[in-house]
């Protein structure tokens, strides 16, 4: 009963961060078009920084805070650079460099920290105790962080300034600059919430994995890529509705069918999906 | 000597990549779909000519190679070689027939996992590839046979020149032939090619299965030529790096596309040498895998510039006039 009920709430707690990272993902996808390859790197970024942030003496919340403020602003600076000049060209070029950014920025993590795994620097936390039944701290946590992120971009997308004006480039880039819409602003604050999404993605991806290793973000983001394509890209509400069935298609997969292909029976629902629905289970913009 | 077998090795690979490049000049380069999964059929052509290559379990050959794996039949290489392409072709006919209808953003992002679905089946599934531990005695043609065992390097690199040669010589048949003149229209413009009557989807589908086959056989090619197979030479990194070679040779372009792989690994080589540099020493002690992971940063900066600064690389794709007189381009119709 217990190893049950634990394997449902590690499943969730993997849920809700795939959940999370893939919404970072499909924000920057609605307002520029393109996949970002190198988004799982900013995951990856995250982690590492805020370990390096513990390290200096800091509590890990407020590591954790500040190292989001800083990925997102090295999200902007790297989109500013790197993807806004040749935003015109297509989506091709955006693609390839993108990936060319991924390789350059995983290889940078691995020099200076090197290929060996990092443990993430989580305090130990009793589980709590109903007489049988012991329930783990950690993916608690992760689960409710992850539901007060999504809930804050919910609310932000929906009814702030800022949010309607991303929703409306989202929706139509040409009608939105028409109608007086910065669209160079709503780019930037794109990137940055999309780069500080995923440093808290890569943050508690952290807790739940525990060892850290320069290529963690590169292969999450294969898992993130199967919950944005089935939800229809550019939607986060679908990346969220994905990422639940991937992150329960994972569990069942590992659990019940093959504890090696778990990944796999992931990708294997994707391509039935997108075999019955080639655009995804929501389609459109949000 | 040890620097002409150096040279000769690297050459060796290049002309291998440029194989996998040709692979790729179809399916991208002609037909205009992203295969980021390019990686497994090369794995899936390798693994292919070794097993069918390697002699038969209980024979006496099998107990001289340590006997370490589970299948062996025992073809004459070429014929393996043979199989590996059919056997890469099929598994991109069946990938393709899921995914060609896809647009391209989901069949990039489709034709990456399918490599991770099938590098991960040829982890796993270690009675049938020896997992993270490999294959070793791969059979190597006509090794041991009349020619000198400090020459064979020389003369597998002359048996690859020449299947290079003759893979390209059809590569520049077919994209010039009627097949890759249709194949650039769906690439161009899909939907005026649906109303001239071309059957796009299934002319995407035997461009993606050719551009398989091709990998297949350049995976068949590397395996013989080392003489080793195992699941870690197949990451994700390689379908990248050729990618790299297809834009820096000169999207379009079959000549362009194994010139690329050439003047790619010429480069990437050269930051071997890197290791050498004195100031990278103390990092170096500090952690190993410093100067490696420089490398692949280069290759990283390499594709972003190679896309921004060069896109049409190093012999772009040479297009036929517009026959002269009534016909005008949409461009000339607007100046």
């Amino acid at each position: 009963m217990t190893g049950l009920l634990q394997t449902i709430i590690f499943g969730l707690a993997t849920g809700a961060v795939i959940s999370l990272s893939a919404v970072g993902l499909s924000l920057s996808y609605g307002v520029t078009r393109f996949i970002n390859f190198s988004y799982g790197e900013l995951l990856t970024l995250g982690a590492y920084l805020t370990v390096v942030a513990v390290s200096f003496g800091w509590p890990l919340p407020l590591a954790a805070l500040a190292v989001m403020v800083v990925v997102g602003i090295v999200g902007v600076l790297l989109a500013r650079q790197f993807f806004d000049p040749i935003l015109e060209r297509g989506f091709l070029p955006l693609l390839v460099t993108s990936v060319g950014l991924a390789f350059m920025l995983q290889n940078l993590v691995r020099m200076t920290f090197g290929s060996s795994p990092i443990r993430f620097p989580l305090p130990l936390l009793r589980p709590w105790r109903a007489g049988e039944l012991f329930l783990p701290k950690v993916p608690v946590l992760v689960v409710v962080i992850a539901i007060i992120a999504m809930l804050a971009v919910h609310l932000m997308l929906r009814y702030s300034r800022m949010g309607k004006m991303m929703r409306a480039t989202s929706d139509n880039p040409t009608l939105a600059r028409a109608s007086g819409i910065a669209t160079a602003r709503v780019l930037a604050t794109t990137w940055f919430l999309s780069a500080a999404i995923a440093a808290l993605g890569g943050v508690l991806l952290g807790m739940t994995q525990i060892a850290l290793q320069p290529i963690m973000g590169w292969s999450f983001l294969l898992v993130v890529f199967a919950a944005v394509l089935l939800g229809g890209i550019g939607n986060p509400y679908g990346a969220m509705l994905g990422a639940l069935i991937v992150g329960l298609g994972i569990e069942l997969g590992a659990t019940y069918i093959a504890p090696d292909y778990g990944h796999a029976f992931a990708f294997a629902l994707l391509v039935v999906v997108l075999l019955i629905r080639p655009r995804g289970l929501l389609r459109g913009s949000f | 000597m040890a620097l002409s077998a150096y040279l000769v090795g690297l050459l060796t690979l290049a002309l291998i990549y440029g194989v996998m490049t040709l692979g790729l000049h179809l399916q991208f380069g002609l037909a205009g779909m992203l295969n980021f999964g390019h990686v497994a059929f090369f794995a899936v052509g390798a693994f292919t000519s070794a097993l069918l290559s390697l002699p038969p379990k209980g024979s006496e050959a099998y107990l001289a190679a340590g006997g370490q794996y589970q299948l062996g039949v025992g073809l004459p290489v070429p014929l393996a070689f043979v199989a590996a392409g059919v056997a890469a072709g099929l598994l991109a006919l069946l990938i393709g027939a899921t995914s060609v209808r896809l647009s391209s953003h989901y069949l990039a992002v489709a034709t990456f996992a399918m490599a991770e679905i099938v590098r991960s089946v040829l982890t796993n599934e270690d009675w049938l590839t020896r997992g993270q531990f490999g294959i070793y005695n791969v059979p190597q043609p006509g090794r041991g046979g009349p020619i000198p065992i400090d020459l064979y390097p020389y003369a597998y690199l002359l048996l690859t020149v020449v299947v290079v040669g003759i893979l390209l010589a059809v590569t520049v048949r077919l994209t010039a032939s009627p097949f890759g003149r249709a194949l650039r229209a769906v690439r161009d413009d899909e939907v005026a090619a649906l109303a001239l009557g071309k059957p796009a989807a299934g002319l995407k589908l035997r461009a993606f299965a050719l551009g398989g086959a091709l990998a297949g056989l350049a995976g068949a090619l590397w395996t013989h030529s080392l003489g080793i197979v195992h699941v870690g030479q197949f990451v994700p990194i390689i379908t990248f790096q050729v990618w790299l070679a297809l834009l820096l040779g000169g999207r379009g372009n079959p000549v362009g596309a194994v010139l690329g792989a050439i003047v790619l690994m010429a480069i990437t080589e050269a930051t071997r040498f890197l290791g050498n540099v004195p100031f990278f020493e103390p990092l170096t002690r500090l952690n190993p895998s410093f100067v490696p992971s420089l490398r692949f940063v280069i290759i990283g900066l390499m594709l972003i510039a190679v896309v921004r600064y060069f896109p049409r690389g190093i012999m772009p794709e040479r297009l036929r006039p517009p026959p002269p007189g009534k016909l005008t381009s949409p461009e000339q119709d607007a100046a």
